[in-house]
């Protein structure tokens, strides 16, 4: 669960990029965060993961009070939260299966969880056959789907995807959102940017609207695919 | 942590080294050169102390007794000598034997001798040997106090000369030392800051899946140990050659450590064992401090 309470942030270049938000995100939701650019989209995900702090206001993640946290506890609130970036950020001199397990590593799991688990997370974004290769070895539209593997291997309660489409073919688009949305109705929560407006009508759901800083429209809406 | 944690950030220390062969390389080089510029001080200070030991060890105090001092007495001055505490080696020096050596030495003025017949002109005499040449001045006065000393032939001037060279020497090779180590910490911490930058993305993405910093520099420390380590058994190696290569011109043409007033530098099979595992421990030592130094900067994501 996402909480912001009246939440401002402003840069130590003194432009407020999220001015006064209140903003609560539930277990299970599926959110998109739409605006034109220089909105604060970013800014909100930085801000969930306690990457910036905010200037006023309280932010809750997953039960982390992010005011309150001290330095050395970020990790532990990070290991509850899967991140995807629009530029993937894959380790490039580690495989499709080292990126992934590194997760894992990084929480100290056993090897025996890890050998069973990170092939079935990338056989969930279809990838077995290239478990072994390299980030430089695949397609953008590929290597978004080891971004999401790596993202959700460690079954995080909430997944924050930045943009996820922004640089790979919008047919493939769809295929990440589907695949976003599987990983929803297992009950992760799904908080996700993005600048197109087609995939919004299409999937349909929460549409989180900001504004220069501000929430300006947060409800929703029907899908084209559920009319179909 | 698991062991097979462990064994995978030792792996990933490993994998690193492949990975970035050229600045893994410079760093080596790096510690390779202020090891061998430390070592060969270190080596050159321990043989000039062993010259100077040396030439300490020959120092020679001597007690000349009062004319006609009787036996019993010559054997109580002994006893008294022998008690003090700074005081290594006792041994009497009759005047016959005195006489005797002085004859021998001067064959050609025979004649000289003739003429005195029986008639010894020396007296007798204690050769003694300084344990610390430093406080020979106390221990002379301290037998001055003793009844029927003639005199005392001290090599006091020398013991100052001595003394003050060895400070010099000191003070010359500790500074050198540690301008030498400072200056590699900085050459190293600056090259492994090269190596962290060009792996700050990575460092970036290890942090947003929540590693901890520790976690992240375990391999960088493994890395900058392990390349301190090699160093170390470059570093051994080159001054095993060198020194012995060294030694052997040096004692080839006894003449120039004649001029020293010693026969012997010390020979590397003595020290190989120290200097190999000082040269370890300080290479991966050196190499994991810098590693870690350097990722500091890049743990704030
Ligand atoms: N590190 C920073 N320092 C100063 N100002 C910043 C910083 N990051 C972002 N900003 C400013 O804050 C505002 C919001 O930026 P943000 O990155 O959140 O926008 P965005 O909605 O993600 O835009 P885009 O769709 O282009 O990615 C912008 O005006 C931007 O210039
Ligand atoms: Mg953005």
């Amino acid at each position: 669960m996402v909480e912001l309470k009246n939440v401002s942030v402003k840069y130590p270049s003194g432009v407020e990029a999220l001015k006064n938000v209140n903003l609560t995100i539930n277990d299970g939701d599926f959110a998109f965060v739409v605006g034109s650019s220089g909105a604060g989209k970013s800014t909100l995900i930085k801000l969930i993961l306690r990457e910036i702090e905010a200037t006023k206001g309280t932010v809750i993640v997953n039960g982390f009070n992010l005011s309150k946290l001290k330095r050395d506890k970020i990790p532990k609130l990070r290991r509850t939260i899967g991140v995807v970036f629009q530029d993937f950020r894959l380790i490039p001199n580690m495989t499709v299966y080292e990126n992934i397990a590194f997760v894992l590593r990084v929480i100290d799991a056993p090897l025996k969880y890890i050998r069973k688990r990170v092939p079935y997370v990338i056989s969930l974004v279809g990838l077995q056959h290239k478990v072994h290769s390299y980030p430089d070895e695949l397609s953008g539209g590929e290597q978004q789907r080891v971004a999401l593997a790596r993202a959700l291997v460690n079954d995080p309660q909430l997944i924050i995807a930045d943009e996820p489409t922004g640089n790979i073919d919008p047919e493939l688009s769809y295929e990440i959102v589907e695949l976003l949305k599987g990983i929803n109705n297992c009950g992760t929560t799904i908080l996700m940017v993005t600048h197109e407006h087609d995939l919004v009508r299409h999937f349909g759901g929460r549409i989180i609207s900001i504004n220069s800083g501000s929430v300006v429209f947060d409800e929703i809406i029907g899908g084209n695919d559920e009319i179909k | 942590m698991r062991l097979n944690s462990v064994k995978y950030l030792f792996k990933q220390g490993t994998r690193n080294i492949a990975y970035n062969k050229l600045m893994a390389f410079a760093s080596f080089c790096v510690l390779l050169v202020s090891l061998l510029l430390v070592g060969f001080s270190l080596l050159f200070y321990v043989n000039i102390n062993l010259l100077v030991a040396d030439i300490e060890a020959k120092n020679e105090v001597i007690v000349f007794l009062d004319e006609d001092t009787s036996d019993e007495r010559i054997n109580s001055i002994n006893k008294s000598l022998k008690a003090m505490e700074n005081i290594d080696t006792v041994v009497f020096y009759s005047k016959e034997e005195a006489f005797a050596h002085l004859k021998a030495s001067m064959a050609d003025s025979e004649v000289l001798f003739d003429s005195m017949g029986d008639d010894n002109p020396l007296v007798d005499s204690f050769k003694i040997r300084i344990k610390d040449i430093n406080f020979t001045d106390e221990t002379v006065s301290e037998i001055e106090k003793l009844d029927n000393i003639l005199s005392i032939r001290a090599p006091l001037e020398f013991v100052d000369i001595l003394t003050g060279l060895k400070r010099v020497i000191s003070i010359i090779s500790v500074s050198i030392i540690i301008a030498l180590i400072i200056v590699s910490m900085v050459i190293i911490s600056n090259t492994t800051k090269a190596s962290v930058f060009a792996r700050r993305k990575e460092i970036s993405i290890m942090k947003y899946v929540g590693a901890t910093n520790a976690f992240i520099r375990i391999p960088f420390f493994v890395e900058g140990m392990l390349t301190g380590i090699l160093s170390g058994v470059a570093a051994t190696l080159t001054t095993w050659f060198g020194y012995d290569a060294l030694v052997r011109v040096l004692t080839q043409d006894n003449d120039i450590l004649k001029i020293f007033g010693t026969g012997s530098l010390v020979p590397f099979k003595d020290l190989a064992l120290s200097v190999a595992v000082s040269y370890m421990v300080a290479g991966a030592v050196l190499g994991a401090i810098g590693c870690v130094i350097s990722t500091r900067k890049h743990l704030k994501v």
